[in-house]
C-alpha cells in the first residue's frame, strides 16, 4: 500500500520535469478534447436527425393496416378510426396520436397541371410542437373546400394564396374524386413531401373527397419519454382495436437511420482509439523516461528497504495523477466549447463559407446545418475510464523494469 | 565468531564482466562487534564496497557465509533482506542520496515511514534532526542544502529507527575536510552515546584516524586488522 510520503513523492515528481509534465498532460488533454469535442458535435448532429425523424414526419410509434407501408394503396386504411385513435390515446404514455391520409392526386390551375399528395390531417393535432404544422395554428385555414400548400411546391406551379385549384384523384373504390378548393396559405415544415408535394387538407374533408369515411392510412404517435417506445409498441399492439392491424417502433421505420446512428457510434469508438493512443504515448513515454532518469534513486530506496511494489505503486499513482490531470483540463476545455455554442449551436453550412444556414435532407426529411453540441457524462466517463486503463497499461514497463531493478547494480554510477 | 554482529566466513565474490570471472572477494573472514567504529581500506578494486555490501544484505556472496545478527543472509528470501535492511541496519552512501523531491525532515519521516511508525514520525524525524544540530534544515530541500549538509541529513535518515549497526561506503568522499570532520564527529557521538555500531569502507586517512578498528583488504582478503586501543 501506498503511504504518505510515497503519494507525496509521486506528486512530486510530476514537477520535477514540468516541461515533459506539461507535453504529455497536453498530450492527453488533447486527446480527451478532441474526444469530447467531436462526441457532442456527433451527439448533437444525431440529435437534429433523430428529433427530425421521429418529429413530425415519422414519429415514435406508427400505425398502419398491414403491407399499406409497401404498397401505399389508398385502399389499404384503418377502420373505425373514431374508436382506434381513442383507444390509443387512452394509453398513458401516448402524448400525441395524429391520423393522416395520403392521396396522390392531379392538381390542376388555370390551363395547367401538376403531380401532388394530398395530406388529409387533424390542423389542431398537428399544432402540437412535433407535429406536421408545429406550433402553428391553421384550424381556421383548412375546411370549407379551403388548403394549405406546401411553398416549394407552390413556387414552383405559381400557386399563390387566394388561388382556386382543381384537386383531381381516385377513391378508394376507383372512382374518379374531384373538388375545388382554394389555397388559403404557403407552408414551410420540416417535411420535404409536405414542402415540395402537399395539399394539407382537412382529415374529414379527406375522408370525404377519398369516400373514406371513419378511416386513415396511418396513426403517428407521440410519447412523452423514448426510453418507453417498446414497452408502448408492446401494449399498442395488444388492443383490440389494433388487433390486425401494423404497430411499429420508428427504429423498424426508419432502418437508415438507425444504421447511421450505429455509424456514429462506430466513428465514437474510433475517436475513443485516437485518445487511447496520444495517451498512451504521452503517459508511457513520460513515465519510461522518469523511471529509467531515477534509476539510481529508486537503487537507494531499495537499499533503504523500500520494496518494489511500494515503488511500482508510485510510478503507477504518478501515471494515473498525470492522466486524469489531463483528462480534467481536456474536458474543462470540451465543456467550455460545449457551453459557449450552447445557444448558437455551430453552423456547418458558415463553416462551409455560407452565409445563412441550411437545410440537409436525410429520406425525405429535413434537418438543420446548425448543430447544439451535446456532452454526455457518459463520453466524459469513457475518456476517463480509457486514460485510466492507458496510464495502467503504459506503466507495467516501468513496474516490470523496477521490480527487476537489483539495488546495487542501480546505484553503480 | 561469539557475539558478533556481523560475521564473515570465507566469503567469496566473483562478478562476471562479459566472459571474465573477475574475483572480488577471496575467501574474506571478518567479524564486526557491537560498539565497533570500523574503517575497511584498501586501493580501489581490493572488494571494500562489496564487501560492505553483503554486511548490508544488498547483495549475496557467491560463496561462504554472512551472518548478520545471527541470521544467514544466503537464505532469505529478497524481501526477508529488504526487512532485514530496513529494520536493522542504516546506510549511508556515498553521493548524498536523499529523495530530492522530499525535504530533509521528509527524508528522515520516509524512513520512518517505511517502518511502520505511526503519526508520531514527524515529531520524531524532527527530534532526530535536531538531535544531530540539523534543525534549522527541518524543511529544506537538497538542492538547498551544501554536499556537507546533505550528507549529514543522510546520517539522520541513517540512525533515525536506532539501528544497531550503520554501514557507511566512501560517506566523507565529497566532502571538504570542514564537513567530512563535522560528519565523523556526529557519527562517534552516536556510536558512544546510542551504543551504534559503526562500518565504514574509506580511502580518506581522516576517517581512518577516527576509526577504533581498522581492516585493510588487498585483492580480496583481508591482509590486516587492527584495533586502536
Amino acid at each position: 500500500m501506498l503511504s504518505n510520503q510515497t503519494f507525496r513523492i509521486a506528486w512530486r515528481n510530476l514537477g520535477r520535469n514540468r516541461k515533459r509534465t506539461l507535453l504529455a498532460l497536453t498530450a492527453i488533454a488533447v486527446g480527451q478534447f478532441g474526444f469530447l469535442a467531436t462526441s457532442s458535435l456527433m451527439n448533437g448532429y444525431g440529435e437534429v436527425y433523430l428529433n427530425s425523424v421521429t418529429g413530425p414526419m415519422v414519429g415514435h410509434i406508427q400505425v398502419h393496416a398491414p403491407g399499406w407501408r409497401e404498397d401505399r394503396s389508398l385502399d389499404l386504411t384503418l377502420e373505425n378510426l373514431e374508436t382506434t385513435l381513442w383507444a390509443v390515446r387512452e394509453d398513458p404514455e401516448v402524448k400525441y396520436a395524429s391520423p393522416r391520409i395520403y392521396a396522390p392526386a392531379m392538381i390542376a390551375t388555370e390551363g395547367e397541371g401538376f403531380m401532388g399528395v394530398v395530406i388529409g390531417v387533424d390542423p389542431i393535432v398537428e399544432s402540437h410542437p412535433s407535429g406536421l404544422l408545429a406550433g402553428q395554428d391553421f384550424s381556421r385555414q383548412v375546411g370549407d373546400h379551403r388548403v394549405l400548400v406546401g411553398r416549394s411546391f407552390a413556387r414552383k406551379n405559381s400557386i399563390e394564396p387566394g388561388m382556386e385549384i382543381a384537386v383531381i384523384g381516385q377513391d378508394v373504390d376507383g372512382s374518379i374524386a374531384n373538388d375545388l378548393f382554394v389555397v388559403t396559405d404557403l407552408i414551410s415544415t420540416s417535411v420535404d413531401i409536405v414542402n415540395s408535394l402537399g395539399i394539407v387538407m382537412k382529415l374529414e374533408e379527406t375522408q370525404e373527397l377519398f369516400m373514406m369515411p371513419e378511416q386513415a392510412h396511418e396513426i403517428v404517435i407521440h410519447v412523452a419519454d423514448t426510453d418507453v417506445i417498446p414497452s408502448t409498441v408492446a401494449r399498442l399492439s395488444a388492443l383490440p382495436a389494433l388487433a390486425d392491424e401494423e404497430v411499429l417502433p420508428w427504429r423498424e421505420i426508419v432502418p437508415e437511420l438507425v444504421s447511421l446512428i450505429d455509424l456514429m457510434t462506430g466513428f465514437r469508438f474510433f475517436i475513443l482509439l485516437i485518445v487511447f493512443i496520444a495517451a498512451m504515448a504521452g503517459i508511457a513515454n513520460t513515465m519510461l523516461m522518469s523511471t529509467f532518469e531515477r534509476r539510481h534513486e529508486f537503487g537507494m530506496l531499495l537499499s533503504l528497504g523500500c520494496g518494489p511494489n511500494r515503488l511500482s505503486g508510485m510510478i503507477a499513482f504518478e501515471s494515473a495523477v498525470l492522466g486524469l490531470l489531463g483528462v480534467a483540463v481536456g474536458t474543462a476545455f470540451a465543456l467550455a466549447l460545449v457551453i459557449l455554442t450552447s445557444k448558437s449551436g455551430i453552423d456547418y453550412a458558415a463553416m462551409g463559407g455560407r452565409d445563412a444556414s441550411f437545410e440537409m435532407a436525410f429520406k425525405g426529411i429535413y434537418a438543420s446545418s446548425r448543430v447544439i453540441p451535446r456532452m454526455y457524462p457518459s463520453d466524459v466517463a469513457f475518456g476517463v475510464i480509457a486514460v485510466l486503463l492507458t496510464s495502467i497499461v503504459s506503466v507495467v514497463w516501468p513496474m516490470v523494469h523496477i521490480a527487476r531493478l537489483h539495488p546495487v547494480e542501480a546505484m553503480r554510477p | 565468531m561469539e557475539n558478533a554482529l556481523v560475521d564473515v566466513r570465507n566469503v567469496t565474490k566473483d562478478f562476471y564482466v562479459g566472459k571474465i570471472v573477475v574475483h572480488a572477494l577471496r575467501g574474506l573472514d571478518l567479524a564486526v562487534h557491537e560498539g565497533d567504529f570500523l574503517s575497511i581500506v584498501g586501493p580501489s578494486g581490493s572488494g571494500k564496497t562489496t564487501l560492505l555490501n553483503l554486511m548490508g544484505a544488498l547483495d549475496v556472496a557467491t560463496g561462504g557465509d554472512v551472518r548478520v545478527f545471527g541470521r544467514q543472509l544466503s537464505t532469505l528470501s529478497r524481501r526477508k533482506r529488504a526487512e532485514l535492511r530496513l529494520k536493522m541496519l542504516g546506510f549511508v552512501f556515498q553521493a548524498y542520496n536523499l529523495v530530492p523531491v522530499l525535504t530533509a525532515r521528509e527524508n528522515v519521516e520516509f524512513v520512518l515511514e517505511l517502518q511502520g511508525v505511526g503519526s508520531e514520525r514527524r515529531d520524531r524525524a524532527t527530534s532526530i534532526l535536531e538531535e544531530l544540530s540539523l534543525g534549522e534544515l527541518v524543511d529544506r530541500k537538497p538542492s538547498e542544502m551544501s554536499g556537507g549538509q546533505q550528507q549529514r541529513v543522510a546520517v539522520a535518515r541513517a540512525v533515525a529507527s536506532r539501528p544497531r549497526l550503520v554501514l557507511a561506503d566512501e560517506p566523507t568522499a565529497n566532502l571538504d575536510s570542514k564537513n567530512a570532520e563535522m560528519l565523523l564527529q556526529m557519527m562517534r557521538q552516536l556510536r558512544d552515546e546510542q551504543g551504534m555500531t559503526f562500518v565504514f569502507s574509506t580511502h580518506d586517512p581522516l576517517v581512518v584516524s577516527y576509526a577504533s578498528r581498522v581492516v585493510t583488504l588487498r585483492d580480496g582478503t583481508v591482509v590486516s586488522d587492527e584495533s586502536k586501543n
